[in-house]
């Protein structure tokens, strides 16, 4: 609180009490007292004023100071009112009552928000269970009656199958936490997992695959692990050249073990390369050469984070595009 | 010839399943009376069960728990629920098994052999017969009037898999998804090597134009 504003403040007081102490130094000096009680009459006037507005300045300015602090000092602004003594002025109590009443109506419109995002998520978790179930019998149903027809349906039911797993883990993804369990395996488990899983999809697209160097020990949740996998190799699939071709290969550094996709497929431009990781960005290849959602490398990129990976992407326009991603070691293990 | 009790209250899938198994050389039985469930398998005796978690009546984990109180009979948990805390209820629960569905049907095939396996220590189906040439499954061997040849893994997968499904045009991409659920990730070029040396092999041994094919559409034997 600067000295300034709160004079200007005050300013009415001030000027009221100067014409009064005039008035009344005028008063007593027509009345004949003399000049000097005049003078000194006034002078007490004045200095009672200033006394009052001293005290009452060195008051207000500890506790706005306070206030401006801890609110510098915390990251949630809204926890203020918790950190708030209750000042002696009235004021002070005011705008201390005011911050409680609109934090704690906050608060409860969060929790209403919250739980309504909660509930969706349940929502659409039991909707995934519940829709399983029936493409795991429409599968089975085409496992028992293969021909081109069942052949092409089968096709797009991984697709859907794909589609409804990115689902699961996008509602999941914001609770990681919740859900995880970090286990000892090894790249070559990760990937073969991933690759079983979607073959139907690469052999049906003709690519070819090649593992090597997969035999090294890294530490995370399989699981959110192989949905990554799945969403990269889903890309590589999408997005493939003629003779298509995929590498897989881990690299060990010395604190790391890192796996690479490599494909030759169509390669990002350039210019949309920094941008794959963003939700919603669909770049040129998503408009032109397959449909894209931009939802994929999105979650991939925001379940790395929260499982300590390490996710990047480099490419080449109509060379191919190598993903690779960092498992950290831990010295918690060894 | 293995029996596999199949708990499931999808009746398309459970139909559809039991057609599945049957073509691969189990027998299936299922039963509707939710209420009495565990006590159903008690009786039938089964060698695997495979089991369902949503059920009418009483959950997967209840009848778990009561067939396990009873019987050491192996249990493979099929579900949609894919936490890892259903996984480790069912295993603590004594299942032997987990698989979440949608599954891929290969692997469902692969964990329940291999649960076969581990349990009562031999291969379901050890000798598969058909056209006069006899495949040995556990010793990689294939014979015919007297002569013998070994054969590799791919080639050992290629056979028993048209053989399993004999009468019946393959493609290859179904066989191809077949090797790759044993991780070999075989491409179109390979494939045809591999079927090639097959052909060879059996040839040798005197079975000549065993493997037809049907072109456009895959091989029959």
């Amino acid at each position: 609180m600067k000295l300034g504003s709160f004079l200007k403040d005050k300013s009415i007081s001030i000027i009221i009490a100067v014409l009064t102490a005039g008035f009344s130094a005028t008063l007593i000096y027509v009345l004949g007292v003399g000049g000097y009680a005049a003078g000194f009459v006034a002078g007490v006037f004045l200095l009672g004023e200033a006394a009052a507005l001293i005290i009452e300045y060195f008051q207000k300015r500890t506790f706005y100071n306070t206030l401006l602090q801890s609110l510098d000092k915390i990251d949630k602004k809204y926890l203020l009112s918790e950190m708030l003594d209750e000042p002696l002025f009235s004021e002070g109590k005011i705008l201390c009552e005011v911050t409680k009443l609109t934090n704690k109506s906050m608060n409860d419109e969060i929790a209403k928000y919250r739980l309504a995002s909660q509930e969706y998520r349940e929502y659409i978790e039991t909707w995934v269970h519940e829709v399983k179930t029936p493409i795991s019998s429409s599968k089975l149903i085409i496992e028992n009656d293969k021909n081109n027809t069942t052949r092409n349906l089968n096709e797009e039911l991984s697709k859907i199958e794909n589609y409804v797993d990115q689902a699961l883990f996008y509602s999941r993804s914001n609770h990681v936490e919740k859900d995880y369990v970090i286990k000892q395996t090894t790249l070559k488990e990760l990937v073969n997992s991933a690759l079983k899983k979607n073959s139907t999809l690469f052999i049906e697209s003709r690519i070819s695959v090649e593992t090597s160097a997969l035999d090294k020990t890294v530490f995370t949740d399989v699981k959110w692990t192989d949905f990554i996998l799945g969403q990269i190799l889903m890309n590589s699939i999408k997005y493939r050249s003629t003779d298509p071709k995929i590498q897989i290969y881990g690299l060990k550094n010395e604190n790391s073990v890192t796996l690479m996709i490599a494909d030759n497929g169509i390669g990002i431009p350039k210019m949309d390369l920094a941008r794959v990781f963003e939700k919603g960005f669909t770049g040129t290849n998503g408009r032109t050469a397959a449909k894209s959602t931009g939802i994929g490398l999105y979650l991939c990129k925001k379940l790395c984070a929260k499982l300590n990976l390490g996710i990047s992407i480099a490419s080449t326009v109509n060379s191919g595009t190598i993903v690779s991603i960092v498992f950290p070691k831990s010295n918690m293990f060894e | 010839m293995a029996t596999i009790f199949i708990i499931e209250d999808d009746v398309k899938i459970r139909n559809e399943l039991t057609k599945l198994l049957e073509k691969y050389g189990y027998e299936c039985e299922s039963s509707d009376d939710f209420s009495h469930m565990s006590e159903v398998v008690l009786r039938r005796n089964p060698q695997l069960v495979l089991l369902d978690i949503n059920l009418p009546v009483y959950d997967g984990y209840y009848i778990c728990r009561e067939i396990r109180r009873e019987s050491q009979i192996p249990i493979i948990i099929v579900t949609s629920r894919d936490n890892e805390v259903d996984e480790l209820m069912s295993m603590n629960l004594g299942a032997d098994d987990f698989i979440t569905k949608p599954y891929n049907t290969q692997i469902l095939l692969a964990r329940i052999s291999s649960v076969l396996k581990r349990v009562y220590h031999s291969e379901p189906v050890n000798i598969i017969s058909h056209r006069g040439l006899e495949l040995d499954v556990s010793r990689s061997m294939a014979h015919f009037e007297g002569s013998e040849v070994e054969l590799s893994k791919n080639e050992l997968r290629i056979l028993r898999l048209l053989m399993c499904n004999k009468d019946r045009i393959i493609s290859r991409d179904e066989i191809m998804n077949d090797l790759w659920q044993s991780e070999e990730f075989v491409d179109d070029n390979t494939l045809t090597v591999n079927i090639n040396r097959l052909r060879k092999k059996l040839d040798g041994i005197g079975v000549h134009d065993y493997l037809v094919t049907k072109r456009g559409q895959g091989y029959l034997v």
